[in-house]
């Protein structure tokens, strides 16, 4: 047997890792761009493909699928064969999926410029790659199931619960809110209609932030938080609890996305409630991870990646707390459709999704490179600048959602609209500057992870490590041939 | 630190403005006393938000960037008083939390320490206020933002300090009340939505 074959496969974490940095830097500049063109509408350059909806789409696809999504893949294969031990199930299946995922966001990102558009929000990607994304996704299921199915110790880890769901529910909302009929290459039509479509795209819609955005990051957050923290999670029965209190309550919350719609109204009511039977689950999640950092603050003077995870679980606290909130029918009366949501939603993304992501990377690069990271002051100096950048970015939401419902809302003697949408937009030009500042902070210190990040790889391979079991399988076969010799 | 060493330096406002780190130091020493906080310092620390909104939105009305919305003297004393009244219901209960959270992160969690804190992370609003006399909304987060931040600032330095727990701990304990202070205002929004959208609230008239 030859040494390689005990080794975990960790090639293909760094690849991702890679490619999920690239994704960030584009896709983010891709958001930047396209927040600029709402304060200067000339900077599209009359070019169809930098017009400001292709350009958003292409912004929230890239940062979603291609940034998250491949950090995700990239730390469920890191993490899944430490928590069995044993090494990735089928790797050239692993190398398969990889592949395939940055081919579909390359091809799709471009498909998305060009115009092509599924009209489903974060489901835009039109049939081909939609067929794509399913076969790759299996796959990627396949590998990681597989590697649990060989796993050598008995429990299953909860991170690998969280990736589980993860993997199973996307595969779900995926293939279920695609089902269309294709009239050409680049354009297909629901097979549901109406009040039926919006249903079954935000019960995916909402669910792709809840199995993607909180619970595949939540399994992120069950390996790394412990890994770097040197600490076991303050209370495990806590994490399984919260666990399928999440899973099953969140799966019911997607109606809340159509308030004040043509669908039943009890149908609404029953997103609102499940919407906020889950800040339980939510907080629960959030006071587990507190309660393990607060036991390890003796690293945080020297850990920048311990930082950017204890201010994530601050957000990640916000985000769930402001959710809920929003779900409710007189709020959400207010802050439907105005930049609050937008505000609330960059709130859990660069807040909770990226620092975790950024945090996770600066631990986990340094460990495939075998060596310490580059510049713990550049680290240090990117953390001030997401939090300056993610700050900037919601206040200037909050008070633009809130001076929009405000004049939106606004009505004369005669009961008409007082104000114009033009009129209302011209208004909100101050904020999109301020929103664009703190954009470009984020990009900023995310462009310094990635060169901290390139110099500490720069010129290592990845590093090749054993698992336990065959660790010592190996140390007891070299111990009983030098007892022979 | 010469500034301080008579009254208490967070019953001086310029000190703690002026000169932070020295102004920390004195309250972490010799913290005054919870009653001596809050009437000397925290209350008035509190009354000029209010006041300094009063007085801009009678005389200028507010501008939420379209037109000026002016709004009846009663209306406008009546949001007075409730602004005020949840400053202090903030002031008070921020220090409450800290108090709670206090054995956690092996800090000293007497309320005479968490009031000295709290003004003292607060002091830096209550300039920021200023701008409440030109009631632009655009112009109030620009000034608002950095005075934030100047706050968040003495959050992290001061809390190690007055609560006298290691910079570490302190750290995980300031980003904690964050999070408490962050939910905080997202309810209040959620309140005030839920107060606007059933019709109980200012009417926004020119």
């Amino acid at each position: 047997m030859s040494a390689r074959v005990l080794h975990y496969e960790d090639r293909i974490v760094t690849a991702f890792t890679a490619c999920s940095i690239l994704w960030a830097i584009l896709g983010m500049t891709a958001g930047v761009y396209a927040a600029a063109e709402l304060v200067w509408p000339e900077l599209n350059l009359g070019l169809p493909w930098l017009t400001f909806g292709r350009l958003r789409t292409g912004h929230t696809n890239l940062v979603l699928f291609g940034f998250g999504v491949s950090a995700l893949i990239g730390t469920s294969f890191y993490s899944v064969q430490r928590t069995s031990h044993a090494r990735l199930f089928a790797p050239r299946l692993a190398w398969f999926v990889f592949y395939a995922w940055q081919a579909t966001i390359v091809l799709g990102a471009w498909s998305l410029l060009a115009g092509w558009n599924g009209g489903k929000e974060y489901a835009e990607l039109e049939w081909p790659f939609d067929i794509a994304i399913a076969v790759a996704w299996v796959a990627y299921g396949v590998v990681f199931f597989g590697t649990i199915a060989r796993r050598t110790v008995g429990p299953i880890y909860i991170s690998n619960w969280f990736y589980g769901s993860l993997i199973i529910v996307i595969a779900m909302l995926h293939i279920v809110n695609n089902l269309e009929l294709p009239a050409t290459l680049g354009k297909s039509y629901s097979l549901f209609a109406g009040a039926q479509d919006a249903i079954v795209q935000w019960w995916y819609g909402h669910n792709a932030v809840g199995f993607l955005l909180t619970g595949g990051f939540l399994g992120m957050l069950y390996y790394f938080l412990p890994k770097q923290s040197e600490q076991p999670i303050w209370s495990y029965r806590l994490s399984i609890v919260a666990f399928w209190a999440f899973v099953y309550s969140y799966i019911w919350a997607g109606p809340h996305h159509l308030h004040y719609s043509a669908i039943p109204e009890w149908v609404q009511s029953l997103g609102v409630v499940m919407s906020l039977i889950l800040l339980a689950p939510s907080w629960a999640t959030m006071i587990n991870g507190v309660m393990t950092v607060s036991k390890a603050w003796q690293k945080l003077r020297t850990d920048p990646a311990l930082k950017f995870i204890v201010l994530s679980l601050a957000f990640y606290g916000l985000a769930t707390f402001e959710g809920p909130m929003l779900a409710i029918r007189s709020v959400n009366v207010m802050s439907h459709f105005t930049e609050w949501t937008i505000g609330h939603v960059h709130s859990g993304a660069l807040g909770w999704n990226a620092l975790i992501t950024f945090g996770t990377f600066y631990y986990l690069v340094p460990k495939l490179a075998g060596r310490p990271l580059y510049s713990v002051a550049l680290a240090n100096l990117h953390f001030w600048l997401a939090l300056a950048g993610t700050m900037l970015y919601i206040i200037s939401m909050w008070a633009a959602g809130l001076s929009q419902s405000l004049l939106w809302l606004s009505l004369d003697d005669l009961g008409e609209v007082r104000y114009s949408f033009v009129d209302v937009m011209r208004a909100m030009a101050p904020y999109y500057l301020l929103r664009l500042v703190g954009g470009l902070l984020f990009l900023g210190g995310t462009v310094l992870m990635a060169e901290n990040l390139r110099r500490t790889f720069a010129g290592a391979r990845t590093v090749a490590v054993a698992p336990p079991v065959l660790a010592a399988a190996r140390h007891a076969v070299t111990q009983s041939a030098e007892r022979s010799l | 630190m010469s500034s301080v060493a008579g009254k208490p330096a967070l019953l001086q406002f310029g000190a703690v403005l002026v000169d932070p780190q020295a102004a920390i130091a004195d309250i972490a020493a010799r913290p005054p006393s919870s009653a001596r906080s809050f009437f000397g310092a925290a209350v008035w620390f509190g009354l000029c938000p209010p006041v300094f909104a009063y007085v801009g939105t009678r005389l200028f009305g507010w501008r939420l960037g379209v037109e000026t919305l002016f709004l009846p003297p009663q209306t406008v004393l009546e949001i007075a008083a409730a602004y005020f009244a949840l400053l202090l219901f903030g002031f008070l209960s921020t220090a409450f939390v800290a108090r709670w959270m206090a054995s956690t992160y092996g800090a000293d969690g007497s309320l005479q320490r968490c009031i000295a804190l709290v003004t003292l992370v607060g002091a830096p609003l209550t300039i920021g206020s200023v701008v409440h006399l030109y009631p632009n909304a655009f112009v109030n987060v620009i000034v608002l933002v950095p005075t934030l931040i100047w706050s968040m600032y003495l959050l992290y330095r001061g809390l190690p300090a007055v609560l006298k727990t290691d910079p570490g701990r302190g750290m995980l304990m300031a980003s904690s009340l964050i999070a408490y202070l962050l939910v905080s205002w997202v309810t209040l929004l959620g309140i005030t939505a839920v107060l606007w959208s059933r019709g109980i609230g200012p009417q926004v008239a020119t």
